[in-house]
């Protein structure tokens, strides 16, 4: 929920509550002072009655009122002889409607016989009036709600509207740019505090992942060139004529080593890469596509592997990946399913636009097939691989919205990658 | 010829010249900025070695500068970064060719070698050992003036035992020269070991001397017997 909804309607619910309420209170008191003024009335009425029954000690039924009308009937029993306010409903002699009066009951002896008196004062004008002020008093209610309402989403509207000026422009703060964050100064104190916050932050960020990146670079440098230096000098030394056995296989030793140092180095630098988002410009490719073509490339291999492929591409498999790890992607997929495969076995390539599944034939797995996915996790202990092929396989995929899953059953080992589910 | 080499790591230097001398090449040597920049301005070199990262500036300065003075020297990158930002950027001021480290150094000689015929003779020379004649624009090769077909990778292999005469050459360093960076595996040795069985068959057919020996352990060479 947006914080300016959530704001109006917290703002909304109160105020319908207060207003109900104010609105009650106000028909409570109205109400109240109109019975107490027509009960007055009625007490003063009574005050002449019985000084008229004083006087005459006697009552004439002749209609001595007006608006109001005296009810007199002998009392059956003398009961409760306290008077009593009740409401009540009497209907009209002309237009045959019921109409309210408030009653006002009390027992007067007169000829020294016991009566119940009944004064009653009709309650229309009143009710009218107490209609007329309620509807007043609801209207104006409502204007000033709806008024305060509108002014309260102008008002908040114009002072978040720094607040969501920063939101939107670090949405659109790339880390990787050379542009550092910045910020519109603002007239409120809170939000420019946020806003400095933020750029400090988001300077502090760019300065780590700069010297993160520095720092990547300068490893792989400075282990490269010394690597480079010990294959340089392990090819002048097997140009020498006078090498023994023994010497030949250390040299073949020293020079393996250090290429398997070299493609650790080269590996773990690349994941890295990958985990700190290094690579930027990602395209549309044709993974599917590329794969073909490059078993096609490794035509040569798989012949001399007597490896059959078989393409089955109904549509392509199009992801958004940068190049170069397209190519990292697809080369260790390639590679895997060449070198873990059994002679006259076969590769291949299933692809839809929603599933690509690669798989080849090859020999029972000793651990959990997910656990190959990670770092030097392998099968064989062979010298020539540094079991970093599918941990980087795997990376790529995280990184760039893929799912990958690798299934191992009877000899075929299944790779599928889809794409993840936008939530 | 005369080749420079600029390269911070001294040892790594002195292998390279040391190759390029036996290559017969004159090859000089600068370690740092500095010292390259006097170089080129003060010689001509038909081919020139660079490395991106030096201590007192950048390789790319280098080949900028050198490729105002003199547009037609060659130029090989040879760096750590294997960047792809880096090779476009290099292409794009002129450089020939770009090698990560750590490199062969039979395969840096064989790029020298493919670089400096482009520049000189525009491709338009062969290649003449013995009996044996190469020409590199049709991908022709020749046996005592008769035609061989050669595969694509086979070709490829020949004329890397061209460019490295006399030079033991590593399985691994020949399997990367074929089939590229990616390649590890222990098959690639076997089909390395198929393809230079096959050439020599080839060669043997059509009356070229045996050249190509094997060096057990190591690799092979082909040498001038």
């Amino acid at each position: 929920m947006k914080l300016l909804t959530k704001t109006n309607r917290v703002y909304l619910t109160f105020s319908l509550v207060i207003y109900v309420l104010t609105a009650l209170a106000f028909y409570l008191v109205v109400r109240f002072l109109i019975y107490d003024e027509v009960e007055n009335r009625l007490r003063v009425e009574r005050r002449d009655f019985e000084s008229y029954v004083h006087t005459h000690n006697s009552w004439s039924t002749i209609p001595y009122f007006v608006e109001n009308k005296i009810e007199v009937t002998p009392a059956e029993r003398a009961g409760q002889l306290a008077e009593e306010f009740t409401d009540t409903l009497i209907l009209n002699r002309y237009d045959k409607q019921l109409i309210p009066f408030r009653q006002l009951t009390f027992y007067q002896p007169i000829q020294g016989v016991m009566h119940r008196v009944e004064i009653r004062k009709s309650l229309i004008q009143t009710y009218r009036l107490l209609e007329v002020i309620t509807v007043t008093m609801v209207l104006f209610l409502a204007v000033l709600l709806v008024g305060t309402f509108w002014f309260q989403g102008q008002l908040s509207g114009k002072l978040w509207h720094p607040f969501y000026d920063t939101l939107s422009r670090i949405k659109r703060f790339d880390l990787r740019d050379d542009t550092s964050l910045k910020l519109e100064k603002t007239e409120i104190t809170e939000f420019n505090e946020l806003n400095d916050v933020l750029q400090k932050m988001a300077a502090k960020m760019q300065q780590d992942y700069r010297s993160l990146k520095e720092f990547t670079e300068n490893a792989s440098h400075e282990i490269q060139t010394p690597l480079a230096l010990i294959n340089a000098k392990v090819e002048q030394l097997i140009q020498t004529e006078q090498l023994s056995e023994n010497q030949t296989n250390w040299i073949e030793s020293i020079y393996q080593a250090s290429r398997r140092i070299s493609r650790l180095n080269q590996g773990l630098l690349l994941l890295a890469k990958i985990e700190n988002r290094q690579f930027n410009s990602s395209q549309q490719i044709d993974l599917s596509g590329m794969l073909a073509e490059k078993l096609n490339d490794m035509e040569e291999v798989l012949s001399f592997k007597e490896l059959q492929v078989r393409l089955q591409i109904e549509a392509p498999f199009i992801v958004q990946l940068p190049v170069s790890l397209a190519e990292s992607l697809i080369t260790n997929l390639v590679n895997n399913a060449i070198k873990h495969n059994q002679p006259k076995g076969y590769i291949e390539l299933v692809s839809t636009a929603d599933v690509l599944r690669f798989s080849n034939t090859g020999g029972q797995l000793l651990s959990e097939p997910e656990r190959l996915f990670e770092r030097f996790k392998k099968e064989s202990t062979g010298a020539d691989s540094v079991g970093l092929g599918l941990a980087i396989v795997r990376q790529i995929c995280d990184s760039y919205g893929l799912c990958i899953t690798y299934q191992a059953t009877n000899g075929v080992h299944q790779i599928s990658i889809i794409h993840e589910q936008v939530s | 010829m005369k080749v420079l080499v600029v390269e911070d790591e001294r040892g790594l230097a002195e292998s390279i010249t040391d190759y390029m001398v036996k290559e017969g090449y004159i090859c000089e040597m600068a370690a740092t900025f500095r010292e390259a920049e006097e170089k080129i301005h003060l010689y001509t070199y038909d081919c020139v070695i660079v490395d991106l990262t030096l201590p007192d500036g950048n390789g790319f300065q280098i080949i900028e500068m050198l490729k105002q003075l003199i547009a037609t020297t060659g130029v090989i990158i040879i760096s750590a970064r294997n960047a792809l930002e880096d090779k476009l950027k290099g292409l794009e001021i002129g450089s020939d060719d770009y090698l990560t480290k750590p490199f062969h150094l039979s395969e840096l000689n064989a790029r020298v070698k493919s670089l400096l015929r482009r520049r000189q003779f525009g491709g338009y020379t062969e290649i003449r050992f013995k009996e044996i004649n190469v020409v590199p624009h049709t991908r022709k090769v020749f046996v005592n003036g008769q035609l061989t077909t050669l595969s694509r990778k086979e070709y490829d292999l020949l004329l890397y035992f061209l460019s490295n005469i006399d030079v033991a050459l590593t399985k691994a360093s020949i399997a990367e020269h074929l089939w590229g960076d990616n390649i590890d595996s222990a098959d690639s040795f076997d089909m390395v070991y198929s393809h230079i069985k096959n050439l020599r068959r080839k060669l043997l057919e059509k009356g070229a001397a045996d050249y190509v020996q094997s060096i057990y352990g190591i690799g092979y060479k082909f040498s001038q017997l």
